[in-house]
């Protein structure tokens, strides 16, 4: 008996060293992102991250999906006072000026300047990562905003040939002729626009909502207001767009997967999901060039916090560096439609034959003729935030456009101020 | 040989430490403070020292991010009062407790008084009464938020079925407080109905049977007896009710997010998004300071005008 106990102890002794050496062995980083793994964003970003690990048997990646970029923003700033802080964090590209600036995210420059990947990156990635002249994001998944059409509901709606989808115009005459049609099925021309397009409308109304060379506050422009009232009157004015994608823009992208809406504007990293949805009947055209062909270049990047310790740093940036080479790139682009950042992806096979195989996963490559990073000074991660309630309220036909945007400007231009004291 | 004295049998009364037969005096007046001091830790970490901090935070500037948080005195609490926000949060906030709390606690009496008796059939739905009620709320808000979609949901459907027109159900300013007042009631009926059919319970038959005999009919008894004897489970259900109609988050957020036009914007959700989302934690607590003083408020209220009519014995 005692003999046996002894020896199990013993046992228990040597697995629970060998436990800890294992343990003690390896460096984790605990990195929060957007991407659901039952999605194929999720899923890829798995693949990647599994690459990652059996190459660096010493790093182990504790990822962890916390939400949207609202969600992200939100629970950051609740743990870093709590000290429950990450090592490592996906940012949307212009949310992440404001932890930039209070140092919460570690200026990765030197890392970048050390880095061979920083030559291979195309120039809108390595942009899209400074703030005030340094790096703090490597960007992951970037995207600008497309057009997504369902053939079949076109072809139900008498378009017999594609229409033109290049002005305000052409999309309101499309949207009318496919809601006139098959409205009684419950059909919609159009899926409300989610921020993103918001964004990129005005873009292609010659405007924007702060300008990214001044800093000014754009959102009173005449071409910004122009742009909402068109967006708002898709709802409200011309029934067109259904304002339950207004209240909840997820809903819209949800009623284009299931084939309940005819016209959708949004990220093409919604490629992958929309074809799996869709099917042959996807197609996918540039954002429309209303006065000007103009899009925003969004999606997020991976910072490091600046409380994690100096090893797990170098790690993060280790995984940082390993997500944005060629192969991890070209799984992330084929697996989700996000562009590719890294001039060498397109020579990946996977990246070949996604762009063989998947029609119109090119059409965001195709838009990086005219496509432009976004400001990103603090006051955007409160402008943004603040942007839903005042379209739900003018999309809904329940404030005046020109009203609201003239009061957000200025208060957005208050909060600039209060923020850069 | 006799036995070695032990402490218990150390006559007339004291060790050399000081200890009487029965313990030492200084241990026996710290045990029942040091048997709660685990359960007042717990407290302490969870209630009183977020309630402290909150306090602390209302009167500074800070957003969660900056390493300093100057202090402002009376500057958030200015900044709230004289915003129109939160007069509309505190307006709609009181009228969804108006009309939320009446239509729950009605609701569930008057179910509970049918399911009281034993049978299988009432247990059963008892059980289907209560299963919302232990239901993630998210779960719940979710699948309304699709139910009372105004193109793509379940309700307008049955509706255009019988020939009425599409109702914007969360999209029109004057009709979501009110969807939200049936879900969260639907969500929460279940408890009260659960409290109810204890009060009724412990109502000692012979009233009714003396009722009976004197020929008292059914709304008379329920009047005059029910009614009465229930006035303390109602009570304890109104003071909760109340508290939890001024906290309601979960559905707003996810069915409605405060809209539209802030026409369901309640007290913590603006909260949320002041402290959240805006970042501005000083008047988030701010907020939340004034929150506690209104329930406060009401729960003095509630014990003055209420709590007086409440006997507890038959």
């Amino acid at each position: 008996m005692t003999r046996n106990f002894l020896k199990l102890a013993g046992a228990s002794l040597i697995a629970l060293v060998g436990a800890t050496s294992i343990s003690m062995a390896a460096t984790t980083i605990t990195f929060w992102h957007s991407f659901d793994p039952e999605k194929p964003n999720g899923k890829a970003l798995a693949e990647i991250i599994g690459n990652f690990e059996a190459a660096n048997p010493g790093i182990d990646i504790q990822s962890e999906f916390i939400g949207n970029y609202n969600d992200i923003v939100a629970k950051l700033q609740a743990a870093i006072p709590a000290h429950r802080e990450p090592d490592a964090v996906i940012m949307e590209v212009t949310r992440y000026g404001l932890f930039a600036d209070r140092g919460v995210l570690t200026d990765l420059s030197d890392y970048v300047e050390k880095d061979p990947l920083k030559n291979d990156l195309f120039d809108f990635a390595r942009e899209v990562g400074m703030f005030k002249g340094k790096n703090y994001i490597v960007p992951f998944n970037s995207s600008t905003p497309v057009l997504y059409y369902n053939k079949d509901i076109f072809a139900r709606a008498g378009f017999a040939e594609e229409p033109a989808l290049k002005t305000y115009d052409d999309i309101l005459k499309v949207s009318k002729q496919i809601t006139e049609k098959l409205g009684v099925e419950g059909i919609t021309g159009i899926a409300a626009p989610g921020q993103f397009a918001r964004w990129g409308l005005v873009m292609d109304n010659d405007s924007d909502l702060i300008d990214s060379k001044t800093g000014d506050i754009l959102l009173d422009s005449a071409n910004t207001i122009e742009a909402y009232q068109w967006m708002a009157s898709l709802v409200h004015e011309h029934k067109v767009a259904s304002a339950d994608g207004v209240t909840d823009e997820d809903m819209g992208r949800d009623a284009f997967l299931q084939g309940k809406v005819g016209i959708m504007l949004n990220s093409t990293g919604t490629y992958v999901r929309s074809k799996k949805a869709i099917g042959e009947n996807l197609a996918v055209r540039p954002m429309p060039c209303n006065k000007v062909c103009s899009v925003p270049i969004g999606g997020a990047g991976i910072g490091i916090l600046s409380t994690a310790e100096q090893d797990v740093k170098d790690a993060a940036y280790k995984f940082i560096s390993f997500a944005a080479n060629p192969e991890s790139n070209a799984i992330w682009f084929a697996g989700t439609g996000y562009m590719p950042i890294n001039k060498h992806t397109a020579d990946q096979q996977k990246a070949k034959d996604a762009l063989a195989k998947q029609p119109g996963i090119d059409v965001a490559i195709s838009q990086l003729d005219f496509a432009r990073g976004r400001p990103r000074p603090p006051v955007v991660t409160w402008m943004r935030a603040s942007e839903y309630d005042l379209w739900q309220a003018m999309a809904l036909g329940q404030r005046d456009v020109k009203e609201v945007l003239t009061e957000f400007a200025a208060k957005t231009r208050a909060e600039a101020e209060r923020l850069a004291k | 040989m006799a036995p070695a004295p032990t402490l218990m049998q150390n006559p007339p009364g004291q060790t050399s430490s000081g200890c009487s037969p029965t313990g030492c005096p200084m241990v026996r007046k710290l045990l029942p403070y040091l048997y709660i001091v685990p359960l007042m830790a717990f407290i302490a970490v969870f209630t009183y020292i977020p309630i402290v901090t909150s306090i602390n935070l209302s009167f500074r500037e800070w957003d969660f991010l900056s390493p300093t948080m100057p202090f402002v005195g009376l500057e958030n609490y200015k900044l709230l009062l004289s915003s129109t926000e939160f007069w509309n949060s505190l307006r709609v906030t009181a009228l969804f407790a108006a009309f939320s709390v009446p239509l729950r606690l009605g609701l569930a009496l008057l179910i509970a008084s049918w399911l009281t008796s034993d049978r299988f059939e009432t247990r059963l739905l008892r059980g289907a009464f209560f299963l919302p009620s232990v239901t993630s709320t998210v779960s719940i808000a979710v699948v309304f938020s699709w139910v009372f979609a105004t193109d793509y949901g379940v309700a307008n459907e049955l509706l255009k079925r019988i020939g009425v027109d599409k109702i914007p159900w969360l999209q029109d300013p004057r009709i979501a407080l009110w969807v939200l007042i049936l879900v969260n009631t639907w969500k929460q009926i279940g408890y009260d109905i659960v409290i109810y059919i204890a009060g009724l319970q412990a109502i000692p038959d012979e009233l009714y049977d003396a009722a009976s005999v004197d020929g008292g009919g059914r709304f008379h008894v329920f009047r005059r007896i029910t009614l009465p004897l229930v006035m303390p489970t109602t009570y304890f259900l109104l003071v909760i009710s109340v508290i939890e109609a001024f906290q309601v988050f979960t559905i707003v957020s996810v069915m409605t997010h405060g809209g539209p036009a802030s026409a369901t914007d309640m007290l913590v959700n603006m909260l949320y998004r002041v402290g959240f989302v805006l970042f501005d934690i000083g008047t988030g607590s701010a907020l939340a300071v004034l929150l506690f003083i209104i329930l406060i408020a009401l729960a003095l209220i509630k014990s003055r005008v209420i709590g007086r009519k409440v006997h507890y014995e038959a």
